[in-house]
Parts: structure tokens; C-alpha cells; sequence
């Protein structure tokens, strides 16, 4: 975090802004990027949203998720912090999770896995968290220590990715299974209090 | 031979104050942040019982509302709340929340069994009234992510509370528990109304 003058002036009401920036842990920039995760979590709803989709599909791509998702991320932030200026995507990004929660708590019905086929998912696997990253590297990129903080944040993403596929690992009992559509549930409920947030406080 | 102390103690103490430490630190402004969000549900008796009732509710039903209901009722509530948010009225809001503990209330006290249909369409019009509310106040300063989630998971917990103390009808003594439960869940719903009407 820089420190002086008019840039400290400017730190301390950014700090609060929603979807914005780093909040200082004191742990460096490193450890604020993976504070970041679980401090601006709308990337840890998609990631989490990404999971449990993959989860439902039950498609042989799970290992493969593990890697996308942290690295898709991490390009997308690099190109974010080369664009170097923020930019206003917070309301498309709380559609998207809202989308796809909606797509976890209906999954099973409507049977999406074998309807989306596995090319449509592995695209989303792998261009959301790159439009996510894209808009988070672009959020750091005025902060000092940008680089290592994305990094943090790519590494907290690629563990947290693979603990719960680890932890998630098919097949499911019925009452994780349903455990699961509720958390879906939660997410798009959030994604839709924040899209009426950010229509009430645009950024 | 003496007992050596196992490592799990000081890590136990640790970890639990640890949090402590930190949330002492995390949120000053008590209308902003996760714990705001968290408490709000919990601290509002109408909505209290009336998110505990629709768990009771689903659990007098049985399969599949036992899950159907609380699954479809943070999406709905957080559309009422994307109602407010976008500055639209619902007129009858504070009727409409004590008309859900009221209403669910009697629905577990007499163990009513609507049609499925009816039953999600009954919740689901209640959580709008919930969710309307719960929109309008969320507060400016708060952080709006951090604030729904703990919104909706302390929605989604008091309905896991209420799935619980469903649970009781397979005891002996449960059934009438569960009524008693619901029959009280109603009292606070009909206290609320006459305050809402008077």
C-alpha cells in the first residue's frame, strides 16, 4: 500500500468501497491478495459456483478445474493490471454469479450437465474466472504491490479450487447433493442483493 | 509417568481467540459488514420465527418440501430485497411479514398439508414481503457482499433450525411439540399484526 500525501488521502475511502481494491491485513501485499479472496469475496462466489456446477455435471474434467480456475484468473488479472484502469464491471460480475447460482440450485432438474455439454462448460471454466480476473487485476493495478497481491489471490483460488474438489468428491449422498443446490441458492440470493446494491450505488 | 500435554489445547484456545481478536478489529460502523448482516435476521423476532416456522413447515410436510421451501426462499426473499433496492414499494410490508408467522404458524400448529404448488406459492409470497424488508434496510455503509451473505446464510441457518426441531415429530412427544411450536410461532405472528394494524 502506498503511503503519503494525497495518495494516503485517497486510501482510506477507497478501503471501504465495495468490489474495490485490497484491504490491509498487515500481512503485505501478498497476504492482502489472499485476504482479498474472502475480503471482496465475489470471486470466491464464482469459484465456488464453478465447483459446484462441475460437481453436478459429473464430468471427467474435474482435475482439469483445478488448473483452469486459479490460472484463468491469474491471466485475466495480468491483463487487468496491463489495462492499468478500473474498469465499471461490478454489475455484469454480480449478474453472472446470480446466474450461476441459479444454474446450481436448478442443475439437477433440469439435468444442465448433460444439457450444456461439456464444451459450453469447460468455455465457462475457463472465460469467467478470466473476465473475474480481468476486473479484479484491474481493481489493483493504482495500488502498489499489485503484482504480488494478484499473485496471493491466485494462489488462495487455486487452494481453496482444490480443497473442495477434494472435499466435494463425487458421487454425493442425497443430503450433500441437496446440501449443495441450497448453498446454490445462497449465491444467487446474494448476487441479486448485490445487483440491487450496485443499482441503488453505481460505482 | 507423567501425562504429556497434548498439542490440541493451546491450538484449541488459539483458534477460538483468535477470531475474537480480529473481528474486535474488523467493523466498527455496526451497520456495515458480516456481522451486521448476520444479526440482522436473528435479531428481528417477526422475522425470527417466521424463517424458523418455514423450516418446521417443511419438515411437517415432509419430502420434498422438507428442502423445496428453504431452498426457494433466499432467492425469493432476495428478490423482494432487489424490489426495494430498486425503489419499489410494496405496500402492506409489515402486515405481510406478521401475516407469515401468523399464517405458517397456524399452517404447522394444525399441521396443514397443502398441494405442494400452494405451499412454495404461500412461502414465496411471504418471502418477498421478508426480503422487501430486508432490502430497504440495508444500510448505504455496509459492504453489500458481505452484508447479503450473512444475510442469507443466517436465513438459510434459522431455517435448518426450524428442519430440526421438525425432525422432534419422529420422538414420541415430538408431533405435539412441533405444534406447540408452531402454535407460538402464530401468537408472535398475531402480536405483530395487531402492533402492524394498530
Amino acid at each position: 500500500m502506498s503511503g503519503s500525501g494525497p495518495t494516503a488521502m485517497l486510501w482510506s475511502p477507497l478501503g471501504s468501497l465495495p468490489l474495490a481494491h485490497l484491504v490491509p491485513t498487515g500481512l503485505g501485499p501478498w497476504g492482502d491478495g489472499m485476504a482479498r479472496l474472502v475480503l471482496q469475496p465475489l470471486d470466491l462466489l464464482l469459484l465456488l459456483a464453478l465447483v459446484l456446477l462441475a460437481l453436478q455435471s459429473g464430468r471427467p474434467w474435474l482435475d482439469r478445474l483445478a488448473l483452469m480456475l486459479p490460472l484463468g484468473w491469474l491471466v485475466g488479472g495480468l491483463g487487468g493490471l496491463i489495462v492499468g484502469v478500473e474498469l465499471p464491471l461490478a454489475l455484469p460480475c454480480a449478474a453472472i454469479v446470480t446466474a450461476m447460482g441459479v444454474l446450481v440450485t436448478l442443475g439437477p432438474v433440469l439435468r444442465l450437465g448433460e444439457r450444456l455439454g461439456e464444451r459450453l462448460l469447460l468455455t465457462a471454466a475457463a472465460g469467467l474466472p478470466l473476465l473475474f480476473g480481468l476486473v479484479a487485476g484491474s481493481s489493483l493495478a493504482g495500488h502498489g504491490g499489485a503484482l504480488p497481491a494478484l499473485l496471493g489471490e491466485a494462489v488462495a483460488i487455486a487452494v481453496v479450487t482444490a480443497l473442495l474438489l477434494m472435499a466435494l468428491d463425487p458421487p454425493h449422498p442425497r443430503w450433500l447433493a441437496l446440501g449443495l443446490r441450497v448453498v446454490g441458492s445462497w449465491i444467487a440470493a446474494s448476487g441479486l442483493l448485490m445487483l440491487g446494491w450496485l443499482s441503488r450505488h453505481p460505482l | 509417568m507423567q501425562r504429556r500435554l497434548s498439542p490440541l489445547p493451546p491450538a484449541l484456545v488459539a483458534a477460538v481467540l483468535a477470531p475474537a481478536a480480529a473481528w474486535a478489529h474488523a467493523d466498527h460502523h455496526p451497520g456495515g459488514g458480516f456481522v451486521a448482516g448476520f444479526l440482522h435476521p436473528i435479531t428481528g423476532l417477526d422475522h425470527l420465527v417466521a424463517m424458523v416456522a418455514v423450516g418446521l413447515w417443511g419438515a411437517v410436510l415432509g419430502p420434498p418440501a422438507l428442502w423445496l421451501l428453504p431452498l426457494a426462499f433466499p432467492p425469493v426473499m432476495a428478490l423482494g430485497g432487489l424490489l426495494a433496492l430498486l425503489g419499489m414499494p410494496l405496500p402492506g410490508g409489515e402486515v405481510g411479514i406478521a401475516l407469515s408467522g401468523l399464517v405458517i404458524g397456524l399452517m404447522v400448529l394444525f399441521e396443514l398439508r397443502p398441494p405442494l404448488w400452494l405451499a412454495a406459492l404461500i412461502v414465496a409470497t411471504f418471502a418477498v414481503f421478508h426480503g422487501h424488508a430486508h432490502g430497504a434496510e440495508l444500510p448505504a455503509g455496509a459492504h453489500p457482499l458481505h452484508y447479503s451473505l450473512a444475510f442469507v446464510i443466517a436465513t438459510g441457518l434459522l431455517h435448518l433450525v426450524g428442519i430440526l426441531l421438525g425432525e422432534a415429530r419422529r420422538w414420541p412427544g415430538g408431533r405435539a411439540l412441533v405444534r406447540l411450536a408452531g402454535a407460538g410461532v402464530a401468537l408472535v405472528g398475531l402480536w405483530f399484526l395487531v402492533r402492524a394494524l394498530g
